[in-house]
C-alpha cells in the first residue's frame, strides 16, 4: 500500500512539473522566444517556489525521481546513432578525438580560472575580516 | 519480421528501453566499472537488439518517444536544487557566471575548428558545436544553426562519458583544490553526468556543478548566435 502511495505521489508530482514545462513551451511558442520552453519552465518554477505559489513538498519527491533517472530519458535519442552507422565507420575516430580534445580544453580552462578567482576572493575576504 | 501490430509496436520501444535500463543499472551497482556505465551500455545494447531484429529506429521511437517526453519535466525539476541552494548561487555567482561564459566559448571554438581541420563534414561540425550542454538545449541549438539534432544528442552523450573520465584526471594534474572550481569544471564540461560525478566529491561541488550546467546552457544559447558567424558557420 505504501509503495502504491509513493508511486501515486511521484506520478502526481511529475504531472505538476509537466504542466509547468508545457506552460514554458506555450510561452516560447506564443511570443517566439529563441529559448527552449523547458528552460523557461525551469526559471518559472524557481519563481513559483520562491513566491510559495508551489510548495517544495508538492514537487520534491517526483523531482528527485526525475533527476535520479535522468539518464533513461536520454536513451531514445542516443539510440539514434543507429541512423549514422556509415558516418561512424568513416568519421567515428575523428569525431571522438574532437570531443576528447574539446572536453578537456573546457575543463582545464574553467577549472584553472575559477580556482584562481576563488582563491583570490577567499584571501580578499579573510584579509578584510 | 513478424507483424506485431500497432499496440505491440507502441509498447515494444517503451518496455524494451526500460527493461534494458533497469538491468544495466543493476549490473553497474554490483560491478561499478566505467565501461559498464548505463550511459554507454544501454544505447549500445539497444542498437544491437534493433539491428539484429530488423526493427527500424522509427518503429522503435513509436513507443520510446514517451520516455524522451520526460526530459521536459526533468529539466523543470532542476528548479528544485536551484531553489534550495539560492544562497550558494549568490555566493558563487561570479565564479559560476565566468565559468559558463568562458566554458561555452571554449567548447564552441574547440569543437568546430578542429572538426573542420580534420575535414569532418560541415553537417558534422555544426552538430558538434553545442555538444557540451545538456541534451534538450543542445538539440534546440543544433536545430537553430542547421545541425542534425539526433546527431548532436549522440555527441552530448559521448561528451558526458569523456567528461566523467577526464574530470578527476584534470583535477589531479592541475591540482584544482577549491570545491567551487571542481564543481564548475564538471558542470560546464560534462553537464548532467558531470554533475552526478561532482556530487561524489561533495555537496558544494555537486551543487555548484548543477548550477554551472544550467548557466552554461544559458551562456551557450546566447553566445552561439553571436560567435557562429565569426567561425564561418
Amino acid at each position: 500500500m505504501s509503495a502504491f502511495k509513493k508511486l501515486y505521489k511521484i506520478v502526481a508530482q511529475i504531472a505538476i512539473l509537466t504542466a509547468v514545462s508545457w506552460f514554458g513551451t506555450y510561452l516560447t511558442g506564443r511570443f517566439g522566444w529563441p529559448v527552449p520552453g523547458n528552460i523557461v519552465g525551469m526559471l518559472f518554477m524557481v519563481l513559483l517556489l520562491q513566491t510559495r505559489v508551489i510548495r517544495l513538498e508538492w514537487v520534491e519527491t517526483g523531482g528527485s525521481w526525475l533527476l535520479g533517472n535522468m539518464l533513461l530519458f536520454f536513451v531514445p535519442a542516443a539510440v539514434g546513432i543507429i541512423q549514422y552507422q556509415q558516418l561512424m565507420v568513416t568519421s567515428g575516430g575523428r569525431i571522438l578525438l574532437v570531443i576528447v580534445l574539446s572536453t578537456v580544453a573546457v575543463m582545464v580552462c574553467t577549472g584553472v580560472v575559477v580556482d584562481r578567482l576563488a582563491r583570490v576572493r577567499e584571501r580578499g575576504g579573510s584579509g578584510n575580516a | 519480421m513478424l507483424n506485431i501490430g500497432t499496440v505491440g509496436l507502441s509498447a515494444m520501444g517503451l518496455v524494451l528501453t526500460v527493461a534494458v535500463f533497469v538491468a544495466a543499472k543493476r549490473i553497474y551497482t554490483r560491478v561499478p566499472l566505467l565501461f559498464l556505465s548505463p550511459l554507454l551500455v544501454v544505447p549500445a545494447a539497444l542498437v544491437l537488439i534493433l539491428s539484429t531484429t530488423g526493427v527500424t529506429y522509427g518503429e522503435y521511437l513509436v513507443g520510446a518517444k514517451w520516455i524522451s517526453h520526460l526530459l521536459g519535466p526533468a529539466t523543470v525539476a532542476f528548479a528544485i536544487p536551484i531553489y534550495k541552494n539560492l544562497p550558494l548561487l549568490r555566493k558563487y555567482a561570479l565564479e559560476i557566471g565566468l565559468s559558463a561564459v568562458l566554458g561555452s566559448a571554449t567548447a564552441l571554438l574547440s569543437s568546430v575548428l578542429p572538426a573542420l581541420w580534420l575535414h569532418l563534414s560541415p553537417e558534422t561540425a555544426t552538430s558538434l558545436a553545442p555538444r557540451s550542454v545538456t541534451t534538450p538545449v543542445a538539440m534546440d541549438i543544433s536545430r537553430s544553426i542547421g545541425g542534425v539534432p539526433t546527431m548532436t544528442a549522440v555527441f552530448v552523450i559521448v561528451t558526458a562519458l569523456v567528461g566523467v573520465m577526464a574530470g578527476p584526471a584534470v583535477i589531479r594534474w592541475l591540482q584544482i583544490r577549491t570545491p567551487v572550481a571542481r564543481g564548475a569544471l564538471f558542470g560546464t564540461g560534462a553537464h548532467a553526468a558531470g554533475t552526478a560525478r561532482a556530487f561524489e566529491f561533495g555537496d558544494v561541488e555537486g551543487t555548484v556543478a548543477s548550477l554551472s550546467m544550467i548557466a552554461a546552457a544559458g551562456a551557450t544559447l546566447v553566445l552561439t548566435p553571436v560567435l557562429w558567424p565569426l567561425i564561418g558557420g
